[in-house]
């Protein structure tokens, strides 16, 4: 449990600020509540700062940090008015000054430490301002120190040598490998530590204009020292850090919704949501105290659960920004270090069981952090803190999932495809990072959860409402803001039942043009759930090949395809061959590393390097197109010899299965790839239909990748260079084939309504949307 | 005759129209060694002590005592908040579940509240504080009280309530704001005393049942 923060100002926006300022320095879970200005004005609530206490209180306390004056006279009172008189005992009012104490308690508290701790800490904040603008301490003499090479360098880093340029330092002694390198503080007259040791390095404590010396021996120890003078030099390749350079930000520069600067919210996923705020977290993992085995085998589980954390904190950098991606640095370098790690084998050695020798060793040096002077080095004990958990976690095994009540407004930063696919109930969700496009939106948008993407700073239980098609989002409504919500969702609920209601029918436009509408699906349930379809527009065949170690047989393929065409009783499946590559890697495929995997090896690309996967895949389906109306479509199609060769694959499979060619078996390609969609007359004799991949067309055609927030508002399926690509399909295929579109846009009215003028007659889209989709189509007029 | 629940809401009423009537003085005074919002800070708060009694009558000392500690400390917002808050909180923890009070209730009230004062503010006499005027003023009650008579006693508190607010102008100010300025809030008057003594003196003329 953390302990819980109160900030007790005069002034709202002075609190508001100094938050902001304290959750950059420490970003998660940490409850920190504001109590401040009274009525709009400058003043103090002691009632107001009793809700905040009991609000920010999880049940590990809380520490209130006051501005001066009636802040801590009416703090002083609060503690009298608290509804639990026993809660007064776990509250503890710190004298530190506001901002600076409250920078450090955030960090403190965040990395776990108890309040009494957070307290002393905070109320030791001025010492690093202190030892900075104090004259310095005659540093003593120099010790006889060690032998080899050495040199001298000051480091002019502005905020001393804290984790990044520390990091960096050590990164770069880690790589030379070979002589021993070691660190002093010559201001502050240290010990040598070793220069390799991230933990060591912190604790030299180095300050802006302290002197360092480095001393290594060995083979290389000239280059070395050489290396770290060069780097010392560079200001450890630290922006802020280059004497003269002015006043550079620690923080790093905004990047997207997640910088602390309120985004406005980006609709995800269509609906209205009225619920509490539900934040997605993961519990503590438990720290076994019982060795499973011996030493050797505990050794080489900690070890496993070390290279399952590099993956997870490897596969987090690659999804951030550089900027932030340099934490993770830090976060990889602490995995190995020797501090942590060498106490931790020795404890394991003597008997300790793997999960509590490395709590321990993680716990001992994020302590030793937390006691130092300075308050960014003091927030390392976060990182060895965060980097411990995750190794006790990975240890533990899978954890259950949190359970999430049900009508919540669940609140995350991001949601993975598979924590998208099984979330329960839930009223909507709220994600801090990610696009329309991104995964997660695509299913959340599939399964009928209303979502939008916003900056949210909310406690659990607050309540949230917001419309996920337009992306208003209130928090903590006024009755009438709430009303209107409600409204809306009544109002939507019944356009829905009016949907519903006329779903069966067939969708056919005010001047008698009959358009098919169709589900995209990924499974027999997707199907059931796709009320009124005319057939399966899309057939994700994705699901059965990923988190397997081996690819699915034929068998398997069949009954899984076989279950799809018996939930839709009788109608058309269209199945996509494996869409794979890129984003969504195999296990049992080699795939390559690409530097753009997207532009790589990905869709029908793969079957001249697998050939078996498609044959084994057509096999299954023709099995299927027996006994069902099947549709086959190739992915990713570039050039007209793609689909000859996987036709020639197609007839390959007929022949193996030896019944002659299903009468009713028909073949397309997805439209996805720019060329393919201006050379569309090329393809059409050799075809029944083609279906275009508005998403994936879309981000070709822009150059805006899906799921980078950043360029997000580029993909614009009706941009105008898209529609020309769509009508470019249409004219190519006139007659003679059928266009679908089974991008998520076709469910988008307007769009819809620009496809179906330009010439599509199949929408496919998800299942939750089938029935309003059919209805949009009876409100067009393509006389009009 | 005892003092009741409609006494003091008498009382507290005249405290209120006092201070608002007072405010411009209350905020000059400020002003001169402070953030001149005391003024303004007593008279929104006692309006909103006078607008909750209104809405929502207490029936009882206790209650009523409450409830005006609480508005103050929700609406006054600067230091006088909590200070007068634990005050009139004081006082209703002090007469208990007495539908009236007699003249050492009454006395003993003050007192409690006056320690209230103490125990939040931490001031000492010299201070100069509100403290300044309150405490010689439940001294002269005390003193008084030999008489037996309130509205003797209650005269005398405010007697020494504006002879302690007006001491407190060569006082320098040690507690609050004004302590910043150091030797220049020497020869103002403390804005915390003036306002306590209207409490003392609004007490003298309403609360000795007419």
């Amino acid at each position: 449990m953390t302990v819980g923060l109160v900030v007790v100002s005069h002034s709202r926006a002075l609190a508001d600020a100094a938050v902001a300022l304290a959750r950059e320095m420490a970003p998660g879970e940490l409850p920190i509540e504001v109590a401040a200005g009274v009525d709009g004005g400058f003043g103090t609530d002691a009632v107001a700062i009793a809700a905040a206490i009991g609000a920010a209180d999880r049940g590990a306390g809380v520490v209130v940090l006051m501005d001066l004056g009636s802040a801590v006279l009416s703090a002083e009172l609060a503690l009298e008015l608290l509804d639990d008189p026993d809660q007064g005992e776990r509250v503890v009012l710190c004298p530190a000054p506001l901002v600076e104490g409250l920078v450090v308690a955030a960090v403190v508290a965040a990395g776990g430490a108890e309040r009494a701790e957070v307290a002393a800490e905070a109320a030791g904040a001025m010492a690093g301002k202190l030892s900075q603008l104090a004259p310095a301490a005659a540093a003593p003499p120099a010790e006889a120190s060690v032998a080899g090479v050495q040199a001298r360098f000051t480091v002019h880093n502005t905020h001393g040598l804290h984790a990044r340029p520390a990091a960096r330092l050590v990164a770069l002694v880690r790589e030379i490998d070979g002589p021993n390198v070691q660190l002093r503080n010559a201001t502050t007259g240290s010990a040598w530590v070793a220069a390799g040791s991230l933990s060591a390095v912190a604790t030299l404590g180095v300050l802006q204009g302290h002197e360092i010396e480095v001393a290594a021996t060995g083979p290389g120890a000239d280059a070395a020292v050489e290396a770290v003078a060069a780097l010392a030099a560079r200001s450890f390749d630290e922006p802020g850090g280059r004497p003269g350079g002015g006043q550079e930000s620690h923080f790093p520069a905004p990047t997207g919704p997640e910088s602390g600067f309120p985004a406005l919210p980006v609709p995800l996923a269509p609906g209205v949501a009225v619920g509490a705020a539900f934040h997605l977290r993961l519990a503590a993992p438990p720290v076994d105290d019982v060795p499973l085995g011996e030493p050797a085998a505990e050794r080489a589980r900690l070890a496993a659960a070390r290279d399952a954390v590099r993956g997870e904190i490897r596969a987090a950098a690659a999804a951030v920004g550089a900027a932030e991606a340099a934490i993770f640095e830090a976060h990889l370098l602490l995995l190995d270090d020797p501090e942590l790690l060498e106490p931790a084998l020795a404890a394991i050695d003597g008997g300790t069981a793997a999960a509590r020798a490395w709590a321990d060793a993680t716990s001992t040096t994020a302590t030793a952090f937390a006691a130092l002077d300075d308050p960014y080095l003091a927030g390392r004990a976060a990182d060895v803190r965060a980097v411990g958990t995750q190794v006790l976690t990975a240890l533990a095994g899978p954890a259950a999932a949190p359970a999430v009540p049900a009508g919540a407004v669940l609140v995350a930063p991001d949601l993975t495809p598979a924590q998208a696919a099984t979330l329960p109930a839930v009223a909507g969700v709220v994600l801090g990072a990610g696009s329309p496009t991104s995964h997660a939106a695509i299913l959340l948008r599939a399964r009928g959860v209303p979502a939008v993407l916003a900056a949210l700073d909310v406690d659990d239980g607050i309540l949230l409402a917001f419309d996920g098609a337009t992306g208003e989002l209130a928090v903590d409504p006024a009755p009438e803001v709430l009303a209107r919500f409600r409204e809306r969702a009544t109002d939507q609920q019944e356009r829905r039942h009016a949907a519903l209601a006329r779903a069966a029918e067939t969708a056919v436009t005010r001047n008698g043009v009959p358009v098919l509408v169709g589900a995209n699906v990924g499974s027999a349930a997707d199907a059931t759930a796709a009320v009124g379809a005319d057939l399966v527009g899309l057939l994700r065949t994705e699901f059965l090949f990923l988190d397997r170690p081996e690819a699915p047989g034929v068998d398997e393929q069949e009954a899984a395809y076989r279950a799809v065409a018996e939930a839709m009783g009788g109608r058309r499946v269209t199945l996509r061959t494996l869409d794979a590559g890129g984003d969504k890697p195999l296990p049992y495929l080699a795939l390559p590393a690409e530097a753009n995997p997207f532009l790589g090896l990905r869709g029908i690309r793969l079957a001249a390097r697998w050939p078996q996967l498609l044959a084994d895949q057509l096999l299954a389906a023709v099995r299927v197109a027996h006994d069902t109306p099947l549709s086959i479509m190739f992915p990713m199609v570039s050039v007209l010899d793609e689909l000859l060769d996987a036709r020639r694959a197609l007839e390959e499979a007929i022949a193996a299965e030896g019944r002659g060619t299903p009468p009713e078996l028909q073949v397309g390609i997805m439209v996805e790839v720019p060329a393919a969609a201006l050379k569309a007359e090329q393809f059409v004799p050799h075809l029944d239909f083609l279906s275009i991949g508005t998403n994936d067309l879309t981000q070709y055609a822009l150059a805006a990748e899906r799921g980078n927030a950043a360029v997000a508002a580029l993909a614009d399926p009706l941009d105008a260079g898209v529609l020309r690509l769509v009508d470019a399909v249409c004219r190519a295929a006139g007659d003679r084939a059928l266009v679908a579109v089974c991008g998520e846009a076709a469910a988008d009215p307007s769009a819809a309504q620009r496809f179906v003028r330009l010439g599509v007659r199949e929408l496919s889209v998800a299942p939750a949307l089938v029935a309003e989709t059919k209805q949009t189509v009876r409100g067009l007029d393509l006389r009009e | 005759m005892g003092v009741g629940a409609a006494d003091l809401r008498r009382w507290v009423g005249a405290f209120a129209d006092t201070v608002v009537a007072n405010e411009q003085l209350l905020t000059s005074l400020d002003s001169a060694i402070g953030d001149a919002d005391h003024g303004g800070n007593m008279a929104r708060g006692m309006k909103a002590v006078v607008a909750k009694l209104d809405a929502d009558p207490p029936a009882t000392p206790a209650a009523l005592l409450k409830q005006v500690g609480m508005t103050l400390i929700s609406t006054v917002g600067g230091a006088s908040g909590p200070l007068y808050g634990t005050f009139f909180l004081r006082m209703a923890q002090s007469v208990g579940d007495a539908d009236e009070l007699d003249t050492a209730g009454v006395g003993a009230a003050l007192r409690a509240g006056v320690a209230g004062v103490v125990a939040r503010g931490k001031a000492e006499a010299g201070d100069k504080t509100m403290y300044d005027a309150l405490a010689p003023a439940v001294d002269a009650y005390d003193a008084a009280l030999g008489g037996g008579e309130l509205a003797e006693a209650l005269r005398a508190a405010a007697d020494a309530a504006a002879t302690g607010r007006d001491a407190t102008t060569p006082l320098q100010a040690r507690k609050g704001r004004a302590s910043y300025l150091g030797e220049r809030s020497v020869g103002h008057q403390d804005p915390g005393a003036t306002s306590a003594t209207f409490l003392i003196e609004t007490a003298a003329a309403t609360l000795p049942a007419p």
